[in-house]
């Protein structure tokens, strides 16, 4: 049996919360083992005054003296999880310094969450086997070229992606809506496959991601079932050729967002939100649907209006979809409603998560929405930059499966 | 969620902490020992864990605080000794609360020195610590000194 | 004997003064020790169930982060049942179940709220005031005792 990956905690609160065995079980489930820095009271009260972020709660300051001694390794661990109690903000504010420390100031992946006493084993996996990935697997993540002939299948919540690549280039693709999670993979496979003119068995390699990523795997007998942070990771900065250095990648996906400072192709510091429809694909879906345009009509419709003409006062989804209905019978355009939508959709990303890494160029925008060049405009107005959209960037995470998944090809 | 069932119900578990020049908490483990009629007692590096029916380790409780009244100190612990769930070998580190009880450790010295003190004198005749609460912001007097100092 | 609520609830000092002087002190480790005792559903390490935080409402409204109501869930019915309370009011390096500032700014609240007799003091610095400190305790729970 491999060692487990040692996962340092830093937190205040989930004791408290009826949540830790949720946080124990997620990071054993992925091969993880998760443990408290030692320090003793003298570390304490040296390294929280050297810090010099002067909380009140004891057990914050304490996860202060606990970064430091992970920082300067007195204390020896391969990973960091930060959890602190949603709606703290005195807990938001160390959770975000710790988080930027460690970083600047180490190699170790971190990965921090703001929790309820809802907070399930569930939510957590695929944050803490993120984790697990960047700990074990660096060796496979540096891959940079695929080779070979190998599939990637994504097996998102709203879509199902698969890619056929040969000798680092893509060369049979495969999409649709997800209905029954077996049926759309096969359906996409074969579709991916029949473009490339190539048979499964001729395939070397497979690996699988997104939410379906262990049932499809089983199945298809994968070689690589690894989460979607890790995977489109590798593949936006592949597709997009920026390999090495810093870059920061956004997917807003159908149930969920995902925001990744990466370094050299691997994640360091990461966010997965999902509290709220309002902020996902989802919206813009409905928004389309309400407008009645096809989702790949939202985008250019979008470039033509200016979303500032029309009141939104909520950013959830129903609510929000009840503004941009009123704003239609008040006289709005159908341009200046779906620049609407792609705005709050952006801003309320911008808000709630791109606070929670730190943005260096270039910024990546992948996943299906990143089509919707609304959005992309919207996004890139708001973090005042130029946004870099890939080829391929809707099927990013079955790009970022075919290319790691041709590090399990057998030398013949 | 799993089902849980716990161990040890009744019992009750108490720390006995010795910060004392004379003793050590193996001297009291020694006493304890003797006295414990098969209550689980469990030396550790600030004196002892006892546990074990509420009776039994009151009365070994009261016999070790005669060794040295002024220097032994007694306080309820919610978990049975060695328990996993709080044990340091399993959590890779201290738990919480034992920098907390290293923070008071540092503290007792000076408690032990109230309580040998008020052996000879009546504590109604010490005058009240300051109570925090009430204590004024800066008092107008001293305000004026300080200026007066900044101007000289 | 009275039951005397002591803060910090965790403080080693407290508990033995109050149990020294002859009263039952109410401390974080009596309440965990309920918890661990008692038979539900299995959630270590403290056995607090995501269903504390919820019985924390009686105490803390819902917009009130899951851990100051959780913690609340192990307070509140102590200093319900407390018919005393000893304060050590900078207690700032008390950690776990004291480790949330939020939430023990609440307990004293409570605390205060309640018409009961109550000490506040600081912890001493040095051996006089080590003195005044036992004697303040020392005094206040003889008190206590000739008043019941």
């Amino acid at each position: 049996m491999t060692q487990p990956v040692r996962i340092a905690q830093l937190s205040c609160g989930p004791e408290y919360s009826g949540i830790q065995h949720e946080i124990d079980e997620a990071a054993r489930e992925v091969g993880g083992e998760i443990f408290y820095p030692d320090v003793a009271l003298k570390d304490i009260r040296r390294d929280f005054t050297k810090f010099g972020l002067d909380v009140k709660s004891p057990d914050l300051k304490l996860a202060i003296a606990r970064a430091i001694a992970l920082v300067e390794g007195r204390v020896e661990a391969d990973a960091v999880f930060i959890a602190t109690c949603f709606r703290c903000a005195e807990a938001a504010i160390v959770r975000n310094e710790l988080r930027r420390y460690i970083n600047e100031h180490s190699r170790l992946p971190v990965v921090s969450y703001s929790f309820t006493e809802r907070t399930t084993s569930g939510t957590l996996l695929t944050r803490m086997e993120a984790l697990t990935t960047i700990a074990r697997r660096r060796a496979l993540l540096a891959r940079e070229t695929q080779k070979g002939l190998t599939l990637g299948l994504d097996s998102g919540s709203a879509t199902t992606k698969a890619v056929v690549m040969r000798d680092n280039r893509i060369i049979g693709t495969g999409w649709q809506p997800t209905t029954e999670v077996i049926k759309s993979a096969n359906e996409v496979i074969a579709h991916a496959l029949s473009e490339a003119g190539v048979t499964r068995d001729e395939i070397q390699a497979v690996g699988t991601t997104g939410y379906g990523r262990f049932l499809i795997g089983k199945e298809i007998n994968a070689d690589l079932i690894q989460e979607e942070l890790t995977v489109n990771s590798k593949g936006a900065v592949y597709l997009a050729n920026r390999q090495h250095g810093p870059a920061t990648v956004i997917d807003i996906g159908g149930m969920d967002n995902k925001a990744i400072s990466v370094m050299d192709g691997i994640p360091g510091v990461f966010t997965m939100g999902g509290i709220c429809a309002g902020a996902s694909g989802r919206f813009l879906e409905m928004t389309a649907k309400r407008l009645g345009v096809e989702i790949t009509e939202l985008g250019p419709l979008s470039m033509k209006g200016f979303g500032g003409r029309v009141p939104m006062n909520s950013y959830c989804i129903v609510f929000g979809t009840q503004s941009l209905v009123n704003a239609l019978a008040a006289g709005s355009t159908r341009e200046d409603v779906a620049a609407a939508a792609c705005h709050s959709v952006a801003e309320q990303v911008y808000e709630q998560q791109l606070q929670e890494v730190d943005i260096k160029e270039p910024v990546i925008m992948v996943g299906g929405t990143s089509l919707i060049e609304g959005l992309v405009f919207a996004m890139g107005e708001l973090l005042q930059t130029k946004i870099v959209v890939p080829p391929y960037s809707q099927y990013i995470g079955a790009v970022g499966s075919a290319l790691l998944a041709s590090g399990f090809i057998k030398d013949d | 969620m799993t089902a849980y069932t716990p161990t040890h119900v009744g019992s009750v578990t108490k720390y006995v902490m010795v910060e004392s020049f004379d003793i050590t908490p193996a001297d009291l483990a020694l006493r304890g020992y003797e006295i414990s009629k098969g209550v689980m007692i469990k030396e550790t590096c600030f004196g002892l864990v006892i546990s074990g029916k509420e009776e039994e380790v009151d009365r070994i409780v009261t016999e070790l605080r005669k060794i040295d009244p002024d220097h032994i100190f007694v306080k309820d612990r919610g978990f049975p000794p060695g328990d996993a769930r709080r044990c340091r070998a399993n959590l890779g580190g201290a738990r919480p609360g034992y920098n907390g009880l290293e923070f008071e450790m540092s503290i007792i010295p000076y408690v032990s020195h109230g309580l040998e003190a008020l052996k000879n004198i009546d504590e109604k005749t010490v005058p009240p610590m300051e109570n925090p609460l009430e204590r004024p912001l800066l008092d107008i007097y001293k305000l004026k000194k300080l200026i007066d100092a900044q101007e000289s | 004997m009275v039951k005397v609520f002591i803060y910090p609830a965790t403080s080693l000092i407290l508990s033995d003064m109050v149990a020294r002087f002859g009263h039952t002190p109410l401390s974080s480790a009596t309440a965990i020790r309920e918890r661990i005792q008692t038979a539900g559903l299995e959630s270590p390490p403290l056995q607090i169930t995501p269903e504390e935080p919820k019985k924390g409402l009686k105490w803390a409204a819902v917009e009130v982060p899951a851990g100051v109501r959780g913690r609340m869930s192990l307070y509140g019915p102590m200093i319900e049942a407390c018919e005393a309370a000893i304060i050590i009011n900078d207690a700032d390096l008390a950690f776990g179940c004291m480790g949330c500032a939020r939430t023990n700014e609440l307990i004293k609240f409570l605390v205060h709220q309640k018409d009961i007799p109550r000490l506040e003091l600081n912890y001493p610095k040095n051996d006089d005031e080590g003195v005044k400190f036992v004697a303040a305790i020392k005094r206040f729970l003889t008190e206590l005792g000739e008043a019941k």
